[in-house]
């Protein structure tokens, strides 16, 4: 019988892999932040294209435009908080949706498991550079008191109202249509679109 | 749901809708309905969301090889697809060249302009001539792990000729200069066997430098203090300590002791001239310090005949208490104070030698031809003191220390007594001194 070296080594597996998310999270870079977003919203991407069933026939007269804001849409330069606030918006009402999800199957399961793992690591990352950024901000608010700063801080605040009704309103066809199949396939689709256009969002953060 | 026209009432088994796509972000739903008449026999569906899904056909290409470069020639159709934007190509659908040498791949990947159309040339640059390079193209998809490539094209580059012929030059100077260097020590060597130059290993000392330091700063001498010195002479007559019997041996005063060292001891030959009448005769002693009995080797023959001390405390001195010890027997010498004057008489038959009588053993030396032993007396026991003998004999035994045989006296008509002085003798000795007719005793 050889429970307690079982026991030991599941324990230390566990371990080190907390220790390694520890120490990922804690090493994380803020300026290769556009690279991790743009990594973890490809792979979402992905996974929500991995279903073995294709979009239902019958889904097609249940489909409805959700009205993405149109900052997201524009290929306008934002500022960067911005975008980093949207992703941070984003990933938490995202997750928020598939957590309501009723797994019917078990690969549905599987996949939304690791959409929801990748959207929790963005949100840790994006946490520690929004910390870091505020405190740069405070530092330097004695220095800068320009009205275009907080006129820019209003934009985000703007653009995250908007963000925040979109889901809102997937959140509202999901209790409409009662958690149907239908709803779910719509809405796989719906957020699927969503995240292409945040990679491309991510992108703008490696530019000047 | 929107019908596509060119790909209506059509017999083929496909119809090309790339045209139809436009935005990469949707998904698109296709229904795909097969008639014969107007019965519907088939109807199929599928999605598919175009950003996961879209791939290209590799694009065609040429390469011209130069001496260290080449250039790929890509060939984009004139007209790209609206959905693919420069954008859209450079991270959905990035255009990998790679480039192949001696089972090394190495990827090269373009920057595409936004409006990519027409030709595109990329330079290989970094090559090495007269080398054999494979070029081959493809858009390299991010969803799909299988890669569509073109047909691989090779090409063996020419030889760069100026730096050939430099290297060439460079290869021959090289050749050349070990082939003078191996001649010229080819060359030494044999002339060394033949002897006709000698090379010696040993160098003189003064081409020694391994001391290079020491060379270079020699040790200055240490520095020694100089004093003046002063030197006596003194002319000094080796005494010989002769106890010798002859009268010959006169000299006996001026005679040197022969001094042995042994083992740490001193030996000194005790040699002086006798007391009373026969002062002239004197006995030839052996002082002996260390009570080994075996350094009494040397003196046995002599110890055997002559008469040594004064053992007893017969005042008289017809009565000789001394005897000849025979043998290996210690003998303890009494000190010879001789407080008289007439220790002073003869100074010449005076030895005066200070020693410490509770460290010394005196062994008779016997010489047979210096001396001649005197008629012993007839020596009745009687006379002899059993007291002062055994008195004797103990202090025998304790000046003594070891267990070496006690001396006996034995009676000897005329004792010949050396005369000796002792000036410095220990106190315990001279409490028991009584210097009688040349007996002593303790």
């Amino acid at each position: 019988m050889s429970t307690k070296p079982d026991v030991i080594r599941k324990c230390l597996q566990s371990a080190c892999l907390v220790g390694l998310l520890v120490t990922g999270i804690l090493s994380l870079d803020c300026n290769l932040l556009h690279f991790h977003l743009r990594k973890v919203t490809w792979q979402n991407l992905r996974l929500l294209s991995s279903t073995s069933s294709s979009f239902p026939v019958e889904c097609l007269r249940e489909t409805k435009a959700f009205e993405l804001p149109q900052e997201i849409l524009s290929h306008t330069q934002p500022a960067k908080r911005y975008i980093k606030e949207a992703f941070y918006e984003m990933s938490i009402q995202a997750f928020n949706i598939f957590s309501q999800y009723t797994f019917t199957s078990t690969w549905e399961k599987d996949y939304l498991k690791q959409i929801q793992i990748g959207l929790d690591q963005q949100l840790q990352y994006l946490e520690q550079c929004l910390e870091e950024e505020e405190k740069e901000k405070e530092d330097s608010k004695e220095l800068e008191e320009d009205g275009m700063n907080w006129s820019g801080a209003l934009v985000p605040q703007l653009s995250n109202l908007e963000l925040r009704r979109y889901f809102n309103r997937i959140d509202n066809f999901l209790k409409e249509k009662k958690y149907s199949h239908c709803a779910w396939e719509i809405i796989r689709v719906e957020i699927r679109r969503c995240f292409y256009y945040f990679q491309k969002f991510a992108a703008l953060l490696r530019k000047k | 749901m929107k019908t596509v026209e060119h790909c209506s009432n059509i017999t083929a088994t496909f119809c090309d809708l790339t045209d139809v796509w436009e935005v990469l972000s949707e998904t698109y739903a296709v229904t795909v309905d097969g008639f014969r008449g107007n019965t519907t026999l088939v109807t199929c569906f599928i999605d598919f969301f175009l950003a996961t899904h879209i791939s290209l056909e590799p694009p065609e290409f040429d390469i011209v090889d130069f001496t260290d470069h080449i250039n790929v020639h890509v060939n984009f159709p004139p007209v790209m697809p609206k959905i693919l934007d420069g954008k859209v190509l450079q991270f959905y659908l990035p255009l990998i060249i790679e480039e192949q040498s001696g089972g090394i791949v190495k990827k090269h990947n373009p920057t595409l302009d936004e409006n990519v159309t027409g030709n595109f040339t990329y330079v290989i640059d970094n090559l090495l001539p007269n080398t054999n390079y494979c070029v081959s193209v493809y858009f390299k998809h991010r969803n799909l792990e299988e890669i569509h490539r073109s047909p691989v094209k090779c090409t063996l580059l020419p030889p760069a000729q100026d730096t050939g012929s430099s290297e060439s030059a460079k290869i021959g100077g090289i050749i050349t200069m070990f082939l003078i260097a191996a001649v010229f020590i080819s060359t030494i060597l044999i002339l060394k066997r033949v002897g006709y130059i000698c090379l010696r290993n040993d160098f003189p000392k003064v081409l020694n430098f391994h001391n290079m330091s020491s060379w270079v700063f020699p040790e200055m001498p240490p520095l020694e203090a100089v004093a003046f010195v002063e030197v006596i002479h003194i002319n000094r007559k080796k005494k010989v300590w002769n106890y010798s019997y002859d009268d010959e041996s006169d000299s006996n005063d001026e005679a040197a002791a022969p001094l042995t060292n042994t083992g740490g001891y001193t030996k000194h030959g005790l040699v002086g001239g006798l007391l009373g009448p026969t002062s002239a005769s004197s006995a030839t002693w052996e002082d002996r310090l260390e009570p080994d009995t075996e350094e009494r080797d040397l003196s046995e023959p002599e110890a055997d005949t002559d008469p040594l001390m004064a053992l007893g405390t017969n005042p008289g001195g017809s009565e000789c208490t001394s005897g000849a010890y025979e043998g290996r027997g210690k003998l303890l010498q009494d000190p010879f104070s001789k407080e008289d004057s007439s220790s002073t008489e003869g100074s010449g038959d005076k030895i005066i030698f200070n020693v410490n009588l509770s460290s010394v053993f005196v062994s008779a030396l016997d010489d047979d031809d210096s001396e001649a032993p005197p008629a012993s007396p007839s020596f009745p026991e009687e006379t002899y003191n059993l007291e002062d003998s055994h008195r004797l004999e103990t202090s025998f035994l304790e000046a003594r220390g070891e267990g070496t045989q006690p001396p006996f006296p034995t009676p000897s008509a005329e004792c010949p007594w050396p005369e000796v002085v002792l000036s410095d003798i220990s106190d315990s000795s001279e409490s028991g001194v009584d210097t009688g007719d040349g007996y002593i005793m303790r």
